[in-house]
């Protein structure tokens, strides 16, 4: 495979390497951490704001930025190169070149009111146990952490966060639920993260939110994107049910 | 005015799609849209609609519908054949009804999905950019779901003028199809069990005899094959490298291969991001035939490089549009 190395201005290497003949991946590293993050969030950004002729959208992810085009588009576009993975490369390496003093990544920060533990999160006493922790300790230390959202993937509008308190790390279900509801919050190892819609899963659900993760009215229809910082607040049933009235 | 008809019998699945949703990848919405693009966008084409225009995806036959109005519809894929008056209906024709019409779709045992295209495209309301029905998270074509018994469809009422040109012509002589038709067939290959491919990033993951066996051997396609993703069955392959991979974006036609060795072809409804390292992906002009196959059809792969996938998608794009412009040329007056 060949690729194309440049640089981001702060030194560090970038692979390119083709998806489809409509995609190319730009890897930035090889472990997940947070400088990564906002170096993706950071390359995004300048990417949007200075696109090329052809491109369609990006996707970030834990290591990499896939930039999807319109191969005809930037064929007839004047980037320099014979076939569109060179020309997609050229600006890319042009954007890397971009030098910037630090991080130019304004992260959101959401407070998600979450219900724990009764018929919203059945397996709160799961994750309790498996940890030797009362169930109201689960949720303080739920509820202390400052969680980062990496990326969004799996189904529409699912983060995938990073942060979780090693104390509630627990096993995901042997055998996976048929039905999930949406808004629910589960813990599979030491990850946390929400179910956006209803669907099959092997998490162990601790609560229920009842914010849309994702809605198709919204101009942003997934709640959380790559970068956002996240907190969770328990609330009462009474709270839950008035949220969902609105 | 709009066209308008009804499903008598709807089939195993039918949806609306067109030709995808992309400007929402990164917030892991799928792109979903004909598993068949080639052949959504000749149907288009035949009825003088942009390839964006929506068409109804039919798995297999066995399904039929009524024209509430008069249409002008046609037809492209491998999954069944139109028949109306106990007559059968060419392919990638402009095909005229009068009102209260029944056409049936019978089997065709070629292959899986067949698009049915109406002039001024089906009218079903535009979420996140895209008419392409998503049944995972319910949104999209026709009420986010399948299409079912009774469901009256109706088109556009803003017609192009090629359209127009094909509605007059057919009416003036009382014609059901004229005599041109657009040849899906030279714009693919004559092999269709050879799908070609790219190797992928991880390509050096795997050892050199899985390498070997996944470009010589044979595989089949699974039952658990749908929109999502196609399972192969076959002789395994094996890992040298044996580390994770970090979730990333992933694309339909991207083929994966999963802890026990086994293939994945990616199609329409895949996730937008993967963790199983990827061995290839199909190049782009042979999805189309992917999309054709049925579980127990056995295909095999054969290596193209990446300048040579996008020569031939470049190709088969130019292919297109001198289709497009020839029957302009043949309704469109100057």
């Amino acid at each position: 495979m060949t690729e194309q190395v440049g640089y981001l201005g702060i030194d560090i290497p970038i692979k390119i390497y083709g998806l489809s003949e409509k995609s190319v991946t730009i890897g930035f590293g090889t472990a997940i951490d947070h400088d990564l993050l906002y170096l993706i969030t950071d390359f995004n950004q300048l990417l949007l704001q200075n696109p090329f002729s052809g491109l369609i959208t990006t996707v970030p992810a834990y290591t990499t930025l896939t930039v999807f085009f319109d191969p005809l588009d930037v064929m007839l576009s004047d980037l320099p190169g014979e076939v569109c993975f060179e020309k997609v490369s050229a600006h890319l390496n042009k954007i890397a070149q971009i030098k910037r003093e630090k991080s130019n990544t304004i992260a959101d920060k959401l407070i998600i009111p979450v219900c724990y533990g009764g018929d919203f999160g059945q397996d709160l006493s799961t994750v309790a146990s498996t940890n030797k922790l009362s169930e109201t300790e689960v949720i303080d230390i739920h509820t202390a952490g400052q969680y980062i959202v990496f990326m969004i993937g799996f189904v529409p509008g699912f983060a995938y966060m990073g942060g979780m308190d090693a104390r509630l790390s627990t096993p995901r279900k042997q055998v996976p639920n048929a039905k999930i509801p949406a808004g629910s919050i589960g813990i599979a190892g030491n990850q946390t993260g929400i179910y956006p819609m209803e669907t099959p899963g092997g998490w162990q659900i601790i609560g229920r939110t009842p914010l849309k993760m994702f809605d198709i009215n919204r101009l942003q229809p997934s709640l959380l994107k790559g970068g956002d910082m996240v907190t969770f607040k328990a609330i009462g049933i009474k709270e839950f049910n008035a949220y969902a009235e609105i | 005015m709009s066209m308008k008809i009804s499903i008598i019998k709807p089939g195993l699945l039918s949806t609306i799609q067109d030709m995808g949703r992309y400007r929402y990848l990164s917030q892991a919405v799928p792109v979903s849209g004909a598993m068949d693009e080639l052949a959504h966008r000749l149907a288009n084409k035949a009825v003088g609609n942009d390839d964006h225009h929506a068409t109804i995806e039919f798995t297999y036959a066995d399904a039929s519908f009524k024209a509430e109005t008069p249409v002008l519809v046609s037809y492209s894929g491998d999954g069944a054949c139109l028949v109306y008056n106990n007559e059968l209906m060419p392919v990638e024709k402009p095909l005229f009804f009068p009102a209260g019409s029944v056409i049936k779709l019978i089997h065709n045992e070629i292959g899986m999905r067949t698009y049915l295209a109406i002039a001024g495209g089906w009218d079903v309301p535009e979420i996140m950019e895209s008419k392409s029905t998503y049944l995972t998270a319910a949104f999209g074509g026709f009420k986010g779901r399948a299409l079912q018994k009774a469901d009256v469809l109706a088109s556009g009422s803003l017609l192009s003028e090629v359209s127009n040109g094909i509605l007059d012509h057919l009416i003036q002589r009382s014609l059901t199809y004229p005599n041109w038709r657009i040849s899906r067939e030279s714009l693919l290959p004559e092999n269709k069990q050879a799908i070609r491919v790219v190797l992928a990033n991880e390509i050096n993951w795997f050892d050199a005899t899985s390498i070997i066996s996944f470009l010589t051997n044979s595989f089949t396609i699974d039952r658990r094959s749908n929109r999502m993703g196609y399972h192969l069955l076959g002789k395994p392959l094996v890992r040298k490298v044996k580390k994770e991979l970090l979730s990333t974006a992933v694309t339909p036609g991207v083929i994966q291969v999963t802890g026990s060795g086994d293939l994945v072809i990616l199609m329409a409804d895949c996730q937008t991001t993967g963790g199983y390292p990827r061995i290839a992906h199909v190049a782009a002009v042979d999805l189309p035939l992917c999309a054709q196959l049925k579980p127990g059809d056995t295909i095999h792969f054969s290596e193209t490089s990446r300048d040579e996938a996008e020569a031939l998608y470049l190709e088969r794009e130019r292919d297109l549009s001198l289709i497009t412009m020839a029957i302009g040329l043949k309704y469109i007056k100057t």
